[in-house]
């Protein structure tokens, strides 16, 4: 008998208590209740290269971005509601690219799509997502995304532009080695497209060009090249080439010899690309970068955005691709903050004009083309250091200033 | 009673593929990508055309997709041609280069027709490739944009997901139609004659040469169409329309669906778009899954899924 008795107090107890708690569940649940079901999260689509050649930048900029996501959710949100971040393959595809755009938009309903790790690829997802009128923020580089006719009221681009990193590079070697200049480049739009920046600064200076040697992409040996490139004796030979093609020169221009009569300076060098090609390949090539982790002992928020960075990934260190993607997303959900709302329009008026230091330094998108104005480091190969990652000196940090940018009428966008 | 059942799946192969277009986008998860089964659909049972009914494998039918995709978007971005006449141009293109690569191409046979087809082809992609004043070149068509379609005093909305599909399932459906009634004509009798016995074809009195280049400009003009289609769709013509990863690409689907099937190379289209997509959600190594898969079929279904369903006899 007390058994039962037991039990029926037991049961008694519980429909209580559950009585009780049904009762305060409103109370007490009530503010995340309403946050959950009148506000769905900001979401931003982020179409990037996760299978393909590029899918080691893709790997971090995705982190990056995760990093961008969480930092915000962290920080409240906005006004609680919380980001989250849909990765899509878009297989370095521009078809690929334009219909996971498609995707994103008609059937996860994103707020905003920031990625694309391409010229061809970005100006697809850009043709999306100006149709639809959202907004898309690009962090990779491209001349045409900031010219007319691409550009578009909701086009923004974190990355550099390839005139303005010809530009800050172009002033940095021309300053320091000479004015008799060759150039060996790639076949292809990225080749001529940095090619032409490096004219336009060495036009203002009164360079003289010994040569422009074009080669087709996939070139195993530039040795027929050398003995031209000798003669020549260039005080810069400009290298605007990419990837394999570029370590592969660099290596045969060591044994030639040709390293030691000319400085070979690169528009731009990956970090990831310096440490699979490895120190020897590389060493004593200069060349531009939009962001070098060694930057942190002068740049306060790369110090704080390296150590969430080595925090969150093991002791990783961002690449410059991937802190692109950092930033990429940040500014849009600080926009979208400062707007106070997710609407296209407000927050690319938010945006335009807006001034921040993420991650490299003062920043700001220019008003009319929403080009993000911003420092180029001048880098040098170097021997590897203590971490993986510790691959190159900074050179000089040239400031961002809107010399280093084509002007808006230059554009089409006066 | 299921052979039974197929044969008449067969008599009413235009209708039932319309049918099955109008629930297309509702069974799948994407509507973007449902667009794109339509249009790689259309793309492959072009090529199936040549390689399922001639017996001909052309290694270079990226070149009639991409052209017709070009002279669409030119049409419409440069002339100012509406999108009904776009398409048209883009239909003929196909036609006119499927011209040029067949008269060369049908003059060899076998590996070689392979390789001439892959040859011209690549011509065609570092042409455009080169003429980056016109087409664009590296970065590619962009900035197609049609909002707005007028159709007999309707104005519909383009953008809008479901109505795009619909629009280009229209113009699907009536180009299987058009298939259709050609396998069913004496040409497509003779088609199949000139694959299974080009010698007793030949003494019987065809033409055989004539036959095939027929078949390739017919091709040609239903890859122009699909190529002028995915130019629409995306607003984009990107180079690798031309890539040879593209000619690779419709060769896969075709074998997947099952070749010298009238569904097959439908089927194959969405198989392979849906698979890809479906794994790449899930996980960054969609390759390895959607590879095994490939390989499943290559193994089990050696005439491809929908042939070896079609030929399939309870015992």
């Amino acid at each position: 008998m007390p058994d039962r008795t037991d039990r029926r107090i037991g049961r008694r107890g519980w429909l209580r208590g559950a009585a009780a708690l049904a009762a305060g569940a409103p109370f007490a649940s009530a503010p995340f209740a309403t946050l959950r079901a009148e506000e769905p999260p900001i979401r931003v689509g982020f179409p990037v290269p996760v299978t393909g050649p590029y899918a080691t930048e893709a790997a971090d900029q995705v982190r990056a971005a995760q990093l961008a996501i969480a930092e915000f959710n962290e920080s409240g949100g906005m006004g609680g509601r919380r980001a989250e971040l849909l990765v899509r393959d878009d297989k370095l595809d521009p078809g690929e690219a334009a219909t996971r755009a498609i995707e994103l938009i008609e059937k996860d309903r994103v707020d905003f799509i920031v990625g694309s790790l391409s010229a061809s690829v970005q100006l697809a997802v850009n043709t999306v997502t100006k149709q639809r009128g959202i907004l898309y923020n690009s962090i990779s580089q491209s001349d045409q995304i900031v010219s007319s006719p691409d550009w578009g009221p909701t086009s923004f681009h974190e990355a550099m532009t390839p005139h303005m990193t010809a530009t800050a590079v172009g002033r940095y070697a021309f300053g320091k080695f000479g004015k008799r200049i060759a150039y060996v480049a790639a076949d292809y739009a990225y080749g001529h497209e940095m090619v032409a920046g490096f004219r336009a600064v060495g036009a203002g200076i009164g360079a003289e060009e010994l040569a422009e040697i074009k080669m087709p992409i996939g070139t195993r040996d530039f040795s027929p090249l050398m003995p031209r490139l000798e003669a020549l004796r260039p005080d810069i030979l400009f290298l605007c080439n990419f990837g394999r093609d570029q370590q592969v020169f660099v290596k045969q221009a060591q044994e030639s010899g040709l390293k030691r009569m000319t400085h070979i300076v690169a528009p731009i060098l990956l970090q990831t690309a310096r440490i699979a090609g490895g120190a020897q390949a590389f060493e004593g090539v200069l060349g531009g970068t939009s962001y070098y982790w060694g930057i942190e002992r002068d740049v306060a928020s790369a110090k704080a955005f390296n150590d969430r960075f080595r925090k969150a990934y093991d002791g990783r260190l961002p690449s410059d691709y991937g802190a692109l993607g950092y930033s990429g997303v940040r500014s849009v959900l600080s926009a979208a903050v400062k707007a106070g709302s997710t609407a296209t329009e407000k927050v690319a008026s938010a945006l335009a004009g807006m001034k921040y230091d993420f991650y490299k330094g003062p920043q700001y998108y220019r008003a009319c083309d929403h080009q993000s104005v911003q420092s180029v480091f001048i880098i040098e190969s170097k021997a590897n250091g203590r971490v993986p990652e510790d691959v190159f000196n900074v050179l000089e940090t040239v400031p961002g200033q809107e010399d280093l940018l084509k002007t808006c009428a230059q554009e089409g966008l006066g | 009673m299921i052979a039974a059942l197929f044969r008449r799946a067969e008599r009413d192969r235009a209708l039932l593929a319309a049918l099955f277009l109008l629930v297309l986008p509702f069974a799948l998860p994407f509507r973007a990508t449902a667009v794109n089964v339509l249009i790689d659909g259309l793309f492959a049972v072009g090529f199936n055309l040549v390689y399922g009914y001639l017996g001909l494998l052309s290694f270079g039918h990226a070149a009639l997709f991409g052209v017709g995709a070009y002279a669409t978007g030119l049409a419409l971005l440069r002339a100012g041609i509406p999108w009904y006449g776009g398409l048209l141009l883009g239909l003929l293109a196909g036609a006119v280069i499927a011209a040029i690569i067949g008269l060369l191409a049908t003059r060899t046979r076998g590996i070689y027709f392979a390789m001439v087809t892959l040859a011209l082809a690549e011509c065609v992609y570092y042409v455009a490739y080169q003429a980056s004043g016109i087409t664009g070149g590296e970065n590619g068509l962009r900035g197609i944009v049609v909002a707005k379609i007028d159709l007999f005093g309707i104005t519909l909305d383009f953008v809008d997901p479901l109505t795009r599909y619909f629009l280009i399932a229209a113009i699907v459906a009536l180009a299987l139609a058009a298939l259709s009634r050609i396998l069913a004509s004496p040409f497509g009798a003779v088609m199949e004659m000139v694959r299974e016995n080009e010698a007793r074809a030949r003494a019987a009195g065809v033409d055989v040469r004539a036959v095939r280049v027929l078949a390739f400009v017919l091709s040609g003009a239903f890859s122009g169409l699909a190529g002028g289609l995915q130019a629409l769709h995306l607003a984009i013509v990107p180079i690798e329309t031309l890539d040879y990863g593209t000619s690779g690409m419709v060769v896969m689907m075709c074998l997947l669906g099952g070749a010298g099937t009238f569904f097959g190379p439908f089927v194959g289209a969405l198989v392979y778009l849906v698979l890809q997509n479906l794994v790449a959600l899930i996980s960054s190594h969609w390759q390895l899954p959607v590879g095994v898969v490939f390989m499943a079929c290559v193994l089990f279904f050696p005439r491809g899924l929908w042939g070896q369903i079609a030929r399939w006899r309870p015992a």
